[in-house]
């Protein structure tokens, strides 16, 4: 699914030359669930934002689903982003302006699809997310645990291959944070192949694979069992 | 997806209730000013626009230099059209029109009014400006001396809404037959026709053979030239005609002209500056001002909309990281600002639709017009409107959906401070916007003052005599003008009545240009002069101040026939270096005598008045010589005493109808009169100062707008800043600073600029005042007020804010 080599990433001010990435491969295998570790600062997040085509890097090379993305052009990476790719953010990022059902149906627009079939798809993943009731609340009516919830929705509507997870649960409590990670591990069961960063050793364990980055570099893989409560 | 879009834009609307405002405000004032400019300037370029085949059609008229500047007149002498029509195959027809210039008394059974503006026009006049016809045809309408044609308003007054054609009409005590009724209530012609005669002279009064004259010039001459026919050349080759046959036999007399071809579709406005015009005209200056105007505040409008969206893009920035990682591509999302924009537009053009109609007959009563604003009966216009609605959300949306759709998703999602590169740009931009802005605004300002400051000396400047309680009016009837001298000094002794003159030549009323001619070293010589025709009473009643010699004098027999008084300017033109000089000099004139047109009147000049505007201060004042003529005492001037100006009107009126019961009073009071000289100037300071106005206030709802952001955005700064131990007028400082700044390099734009267009508006009068240099300054404080305030509050509640607040938030 995912096969990165060598990887570098450079943030550059005028002064100073910042490596967020030094040669960092790895590789996500097709119904994967991966988590990312490591301290503040170590290009967690860079390393998301290349997986997820919403940067790109300095070097190295990138194949995603076989083909080669490090140096797609913004409209070729925008178009896989929006077929293959989910992303769930630690603060939601859900439009205020839309209303949940509207939040949800989003991605659907983007990708050309016909209202008859938003209606149902969008209805479909509110009832398994169990939030079908709040679908014309608008996000700041609702509980953080909901809104996660929503921004899950949104994520899986249009059922891509990958979903990226950045800290899912940071802001939520934990009961919360556990159904969200229960709803991450049941999409996993059914193939969606998921990489999530996060810092809590507790969601680490829900995945199949710790990778820990330190200084932009990849520091140790581990593999345990996954996680069952 | 559309509907997305505008349901997204709809709730960015209300959700962002005050920027919405300022935006929505803003552009909705200035489309409403647009379009009010643009119902006015549509107005007036329609003018003439009906006339068929109108682009063959001229008006022939004569010019002179004059010192440096060419003086224009659409007046033309009768043998105009009938050497065009003979001399030159291009020409098809030529037509002649002439004045009547006085109200006039029509009477029909016991039906007695005044009515003005009537014409005498060759019979052929239809055949080259087709007027539509409500009763009668064109065709035999002029055909006899008695016909006469009516307007509708006129037939209507006299013969109520029927059709009048065969019925006959009054006019003092000739019997004319109605032949026919013009359609032109609201017809867009310059000519504004209330009735019209034939020209021949049994009807005019005036002997054959004037109708051959190159001198007097007392017509208008309308020429349409056979299609494929070249303006130019025709007038090329007329102007050649003129030089060869004509141009000696003028001089003879002193006269100079040549002539002008003025295309029919420029007649009403492009004849502001001439002399001696009937017609209605327009102004071309004032119609472009306007619609700059117009332009400005649009743009200021615009601008605002450009600057409010990328000020408050960070606030969208991180929508647009979620859109993009969603799967939004850019052109997408500049789709969406763009919808927004131009729902907002819509909301504005909506509105300001609303706001027309509103405005429209206040409009229409200032103006005088008859606009008509009905978007029903005028597809047209709403297409207009709808088309308008599209550039100006394109025009306004276009930037802000770049900026806004540009935003790298990675950066904003993650970051609260957007430094992202365009944001730099858009730093720039929005400054730059704010410059412009501020450099039309001060613009304004000026050009505002100064007009003012102009229009204020138009009417207060000392104009050599006294014009107030000073009421005038022509002489009606056998029993008064010819017992004159009788009712003269009924009108002095009457109670509430100062001094009473009659006379022709009146100040602010018509004033008759003649020759006048010097004998040097036994050689006549001719000067053109303004003759004024006054008795003994003039100089006392007016307040002229005699600088050399003697006022007329009853006394002294000799001062009827042999006397003349020169004002400074004809001391000088006539080249008697001095008014002592002048004193004795001999002069004579050719005396208006129908029966004798080659007698003489010799006499000396025993006076010399201070130079006084008898004209307005557009004219340059003229030499004139004063001379009692009897022949002439047309016209009556009353001065009243202060005290009580109703019973000295109503004393003047006894009197009146002593002499002549039939007729009804028809009087003005000359400061009035002077007044209506410069209504135009009026108006336009009326509107500069309204558009002006709101010019400003759009540009400082854009610009409060932008404080706002500006407190907002810098709120930690100000807090970490307040700790450290600023005072509030520190915080005010710092966030007026920058806008101030902005002020300062838009008036220095703005300076040469309205130095140039204002000198260049007071150049088309005589009489002005210098370009007012406290003027700019005034302008630029106003604006940096203007600024201050706005910004200023925003910056004083930023800065009396708790710091802990902001730092705590951050």
């Amino acid at each position: 699914m995912i096969k990165i080599e060598n990887l570098e990433k450079i943030y550059r001010t005028e002064e100073v030359q910042t490596k967020a990435l030094n040669n960092v491969s790895l590789a996500v295998s097709e119904g994967e669930f991966v988590a990312i570790m490591g301290p503040s600062g170590c290009g967690k997040s860079t390393l998301l934002n290349i997986l997820g085509l919403l940067d790109e890097p300095d070097g190295g090379r990138f194949a995603f689903a076989g083909t080669e993305v490090a140096k797609a052009s913004e409209r070729r990476r925008a178009e896989l982003r929006k077929q293959h790719i989910g992303f769930v953010f630690q603060s939601f990022n859900l439009i205020e302006e839309l209303t949940v059902f509207e939040n949800v149906e989003l991605p659907l627009i983007y990708l050309g699809v016909g209202a008859a079939e938003r209606q149902e798809k969008v209805a479909q993943v509110l009832e398994k997310m169990q939030i079908m009731h709040r679908r014309n609340h608008f996000p700041q009516q609702l509980s953080g645990g909901q809104q996660q919830r929503v921004a899950v929705a949104r994520a899986v509507v249009n059922s891509p291959r990958l979903i990226l997870a950045d800290e899912p649960t940071g802001n939520l409590d934990s009961s919360n944070g556990n159904e969200v990670m229960e709803l991450l591990t049941e999409l996993n069961e059914t193939g969606t192949t998921i990489v999530m960063v996060t810092h809590s050793e507790h969601d680490a364990r829900y995945a199949h694979r710790v990778i820990r980055l330190l200084d932009g570099a990849v520091v140790l893989e581990n593999l345990h069992q996954p996680f069952t409560a | 997806m559309f509907k997305n879009y505008f349901l997204i834009a709809y709730r960015n609307v209300v959700r962002h209730k005050g920027f919405s405002f300022l935006n929505i405000a803003g552009l909705a004032l200035g489309l409403t000013a647009c379009l009010l400019i643009g119902l006015f300037v549509y107005d007036e370029q329609q003018y003439d626009q009906f006339v068929p085949q109108g682009e063959q059609i001229y008006r022939v008229g004569t010019q002179r230099l004059q010192g440096e500047t060419t003086e224009s007149t659409p007046m033309s002498p009768p043998m105009f059209a009938t050497s065009l029509q003979q001399e030159l195959p291009e020409v098809e027809k030529a037509v002649r029109i002439m004045s009547l210039q006085s109200k006039n008394l029509f009477r029909v059974g016991s039906k007695s009014l005044y009515e003005e503006h009537g014409f005498f026009a060759d019979a052929d006049l239809f055949k080259v400006l087709h007027l539509p016809f409500r009763y009668g045809s064109a065709a035999q309408a002029l055909a006899k001396p008695s016909s006469i044609v009516l307007s509708e308003a006129m037939a209507e007054r006299f013969f109520g809404p029927i059709n009048p054609v065969g019925q006959q009409i009054k006019l003092d005590t000739s019997t004319f037959q109605v032949t026919g009724v013009l359609r032109n209530r609201d017809l867009k012609f310059h000519l504004n026709i209330n009735f019209l005669l034939q020209l021949s002279p049994a009807v005019i009064g005036i002997p054959e053979k004037r109708m051959q004259s190159w001198g007097w010039r007392q017509f208008n001459t309308y020429a349409k030239l056979r299609p494929g026919a070249d303006g130019r050349n025709v007038a090329a080759k007329f102007q050649h005609y003129l030089e060869e046959k004509v141009k000696p036999q003028l001089a003879k007399d002193n006269i100079e002209y040549t002539a002008f071809f003025q295309p029919l579709r420029e007649v009403y406005l492009h004849s502001a500056d001439f002399k001696i015009n009937w017609a209605t005209h327009g102004n071309i200056t004032y119609v472009r001002a306007l619609s700059v105007i117009a332009g400005f505040i649009l743009l200021i409008a615009c601008f605002n909309f450009v600057n409010l969206a990328t000020a408050k893009s960070m606030q969208r920035a991180k929508e647009v990281g979620i859109r993009k990682t969603i799967g939004a591509s850019q052109p997408q999302l500049m789709l969406q600002f763009l919808a927004e924009t131009v729902l907002l537009t819509l909301i504005s053009v909506v509105l300001s639709t609303v706001l027309t109609a509103l405005l429209l007959p206040s409009l229409n009563r200032f103006t005088g017009k008859s606009l008509s604003f009905d978007l029903i009966a005028n597809p047209g216009l709403l297409a207009l409107l709808l088309g308008l609605t599209l550039v100006v959300g394109l025009v306004a949306g276009f930037y802000p959906a770049l900026v806004l759709s540009s935003f790298k998703p990675v950066k904003v999602l993650k970051s609260t401070v957007v430094t992202d590169g365009p944001l730099g740009r858009v730093q720039w931009l929005r400054h730059g916007l704010i410059v412009v802005q501020f450099a039309l605004s001060v613009f304004l300002i000026i050009c505002a003052i100064v007009v003012f400051q102009q229009v204020s000396y138009l009417h207060n400047k000392n104009l050599g005599f006294n014009k107030d309680q000073i009421m005038f009016f022509p002489m009606r009837g056998d029993s008064m003008t010819k017992n004159y001298e009788a009712f003269k000094n009924e009108l002095s002794q009457a109670p509430g009545v100062a001094s009473a003159t009659i006379g022709y030549g009146f100040p602010g009323d018509m004033v008759a240009g003649d020759q006048i001619i010097v004998p040097i070293n036994g050689e006549p010589k001719k000067f053109s002069v303004t003759q004024l025709l006054v008795d003994y009473d003039y100089l006392k009643t007016l307040g002229l101040q005699l600088v050399a010699g003697r006022n007329f004098s009853k006394e002294l027999k000799t001062d009827k026939d042999q006397a003349f008084i020169l004002n400074e300017t004809a001391v000088r033109d006539l080249g008697f270096a001095t008014p002592e000089k002048a004193l004795g000099q001999t002069l004579q004139w050719n005396i208006w005598n129908n029966k004798n047109p080659d007698s003489t009147k010799t006499g000396k000049v025993i006076g010399v008045v201070k130079d006084f505007h008898y004209k307005s201060l557009y004219d340059k004042l003229e030499p004139a010589v004063l001379q009692i003529f009897p022949d002439a005492y047309w016209k009556v001037a009353v001065k009243l005493k202060g005290e009580n100006l109703g019973a000295g009107v109503e004393s003047v009126k006894q009197v009146w109808s002593k002499f002549s019961p039939n007729y009804p009073i028809e009087y003005k009071f000359m400061d009035d009169n002077f007044d209506e000289m410069y209504q135009a100037e009026d108006k336009l300071k009326t509107l500069l100062w309204t558009f002006t106005g709101i010019a400003i206030f759009v540009g400082c709802l854009g610009l409060f707008g932008l404080a706002t952001y500006a407190a907002e955005r810098r709120k930690k700064e100000i807090g970490i800043r307040k700790v450290l131990g600023a005072s509030v007028s520190d915080i005010v400082a710092l966030l007026s600073k920058e806008f101030l700044a902005l002020v300062l390099v838009a008036a220095v734009i703005a300076f040469p600029a309205a130095w140039l267009a204002m000198s260049t508006w007071l150049q088309d009068f005589a009489y002005r005042i210098d370009l007012p240099l406290w003027a700019f300054g005034a302008a630029g404080l106003a604006a940096a007020a203007v600024a201050f305030l706005t910004v200023g509050y925003q910056a004083v509640r930023a800065a009396t804010a708790n710091p802990v607040n902001h730092l705590r938030a951050n």
